[in-house]
């Protein structure tokens, strides 16, 4: 089984640990498949406009430089851990509300997609791209907080076609409507700080490949999680 | 008057321990300039002297930079030696990266053993019988999963083996890249206390002091001491095996070989949960020689006319002024044993030694540790029994049982 997480922050958005740093910790903890997933923030309200002031999103402007890094990275991932990583982003549209909040991981993303056209233009988008598309933190969140991110929840019976998976746990949260639904799922982290780690992770049982590993998700067999502990060594 | 009383008793105490810290550092310095002294010498006909080791590494859970510290010992410039990943468990985490490090290192010889025993309280220990048992060398060296080596670790630590009066050979550690503020401490602790510590015993005192973290014997005199299952039930295994070997007549050797110990990203919870434990062993193994270790910390004792007298330019000056001289001789000791710590991270050095100073108190109310989970009661030299976990009676249980030991102490 090969031991995943989809969902990583770095300091090219609002992680606290460097893209290096960031292939080292997976790599060194024995991880087989990882996604780079850095926010790109919608620019067109004032919450988005402070995450672009604040360098908290990746933009039009650095996303080839973005992209390159990861690229060169997952190479030395691969020659070092013998380890996968997938360039990826996470669309995220905030809002002044949890029911407007959308947030989604595009996996395998090969081209920049601004977060603030609409959530069709964005999923024909990573289609056309050959991506794949994820709805994260879909419900309700333990620690309650303006991270809860309902839209795609609330609007599931539109825009469930073009999801290809959604976040059944992430992080510390288990979201148990999505197994209710029996859509297909998958474990994140979420990771943004180093203690994240440790947290619900997937396990995918298929080759070592982005178009394979994409096609298990998508189909959703051989998908596992596990809540990756941390226990004093 | 009173205040004044108190003022110079704890200015006495400072002076003391600081004098302490004088020779800790000479002794550090010492052992590290015969580190360069003794040439690292790499002729062809030495190595050919040097028996075969079996390294056992003990793995649990995932410690920072796993996988780096690994495969630094599959690339030792050493004649002949096995590596065997010991595990109790194959869905442990540290499975896959031990089987990744095997794959990665096909030529070298190395086997993931995992393999589940029970036969005492000392978790580690358990994880090492097995791989005791299917070592092919006579020599074994137990290194911890934590430390990272250079390619000339295993020669330059091998060969006071050559001296048949030796039994034991272990290794001073220092602390790197620290990234975190737990990490940051936890890395000054080791590269003054700790390290200052077991090189002032070695130079001084010439008692062994054995670090766990890095072991080298044979095995016959590894069973001359009842082999593992003498320190089974023992926490402080790693000084109970030195203690047992140098009772044997065997020398115990600290050699001149700095170890790496990466400690990137603990919390602060860590950093004091391993001192209270580490405390409490100490407390149970040395008795009333525990109590020079408050003395010994100097910034801790010059801080206490502040707190029993107040603020005047006397305690504060004497308080900041140790903390100064303590700052500049943990920069001092960081730079001799190359520990690559940022120079302001040093300014944490009075803080760090406050947390140990209020963490020293510890031992002395309770004698129960938790570890994986499990709560014990320590002994004396750091001997394990279960204790119960339920009910008032377990209170009343470690209560009776501190008090217990600490009268039978005295009496003697």
């Amino acid at each position: 089984m090969l031991l995943c997480d989809f969902h990583i922050h770095t300091t090219y958005s609002d992680g606290s640990v460097e893209l290096r740093k960031v292939i080292d910790l997976y790599g060194q903890a024995g991880f087989d498949v990882i996604a780079i997933t850095d926010h790109v923030v919608n620019g067109d309200n004032a919450m988005g406009k402070l995450a672009h002031r604040f360098k908290y999103s990746v933009t039009v402007d650095n996303f080839d430089s973005y992209i390159s890094h990861v690229k060169e990275e997952a190479k030395r991932a691969q020659d070092k851990y013998d380890m996968l990583v997938i360039p990826g982003i996470e669309i995220t549209k905030n809002h002044l509300t949890s029911d407007n909040s959308a947030h989604m991981l595009i996996i395998d993303v090969q081209e920049f997609i601004p977060a603030c056209i609409s959530y069709e233009e964005i999923f024909l988008e990573a289609r056309k791209q050959n991506a794949l598309t994820i709805a994260c933190h879909p419900h309700y969140m333990s620690a309650k907080s303006d991270r809860d991110t309902l839209f795609l929840w609330n609007n599931r019976d539109k825009y469930a076609r073009y999801i290809d998976a959604w976040e059944i746990a992430n992080r510390d949260d288990v979201f148990n409507v999505i197994s209710l639904k029996k859509y297909p799922y998958l474990a994140n982290s979420d990771f943004h700080k180093p203690r994240h780690l440790y947290s619900w992770k997937t396990l995918l049982n298929c080759r070592k490949d982005t178009e394979v590993i994409k096609r298990c998700i998508k189909h959703n067999r051989g998908v596992a999680i596990t809540l990756f502990r941390h226990e004093e060594a | 008057m009173m205040d004044h009383i108190v003022f110079w008793l704890f200015a006495l105490l400072s002076a003391l321990g600081l004098a302490g810290y004088f020779f800790q550092v000479v002794a550090v310095r010492s052992k590290l300039t015969r580190n360069k002294k003794t040439a690292r010498s790499s002729q062809d006909e030495e190595l050919l002297l040097l028996s075969p080791v079996s390294v056992i590494k003990p793995l649990k859970g995932l410690d920072d930079n796993l996988f780096d510290n690994l495969s630094s010992f599959c690339t030792q410039e050493y004649p002949g030696y096995e590596i065997i990943f010991s595990l109790q468990d194959a869905n442990d985490p540290a499975y896959k990266v031990a089987q990744k490090v095997k794959d990665r290192n096909p030529e070298c010889d190395i086997t993931v053993l995992v393999e589940h025993c029970s036969a005492g309280l000392n978790p580690k220990v358990n994880n090492l019988m097995p791989a005791c048992g299917r070592a092919k060398y006579e020599q074994i060296l137990i290194s911890d999963s934590n430390v990272m080596v250079g390619n000339d670790y295993l020669k330059e630590t091998a060969r006071h083996m050559r001296d048949p009066r030796v039994g034991l050979v272990t290794n001073i550690i220092r602390g790197i890249r620290a990234r975190s503020l737990g990490s940051l401490l936890e890395n000054l602790h080791l590269n003054s206390f700790i390290i200052g510590s077991v090189c002032f015993l070695d130079h001084y005192l010439h008692m062994p002091c054995v670090i766990g973290k890095s072991m080298l014997m044979r095995k016959r005199d590894l069973e001359a001491i009842g082999g593992f299952s003498a320190v089974k039930d023992v926490l402080a295994e790693d000084y109970v095996i030195g203690k047992l070997m140098h009772e044997q007549g065997k020398k115990v050797v600290l050699s001149d070989y700095t170890i790496n110990n990466i400690n990137e990203f603990w919390s602060l919870g860590k950093f004091m949960n391993r001192h209270t434990r580490w405390g409490k062993l100490r407390w149970q193994i040395g008795g009333m020689k525990y109590f020079s270790e408050l003395i010994g910390n100097t910034v801790f004792m010059a801080s206490m006319p502040l707190f029993f007298t107040g603020f005047s330019t006397l305690t504060a000056a004497l308080a900041f002024g140790v903390s100064g001289v303590k700052i500049l001789g943990d920069m001092y000791l960081g730079r001799k044993t190359l520990s690559g710590m940022n120079t302001l991270a040093y300014l944490l050095a009075p803080l760090k030694d406050l947390i140990i100073g209020c963490i020293w108190f510890v031992p002395i109310l309770s004698n129960t540790v938790v570890w994986r989970g499990n709560r014990y009661l320590i002994g004396k030299d750091s001997r394990l029994s279960p204790c119960p976990e339920n009910g008032i009676w377990s209170w009343r249980y470690r209560f009776t049982d501190v008090l217990k030991t600490r009268i039978a102490w005295s009496m003697k």
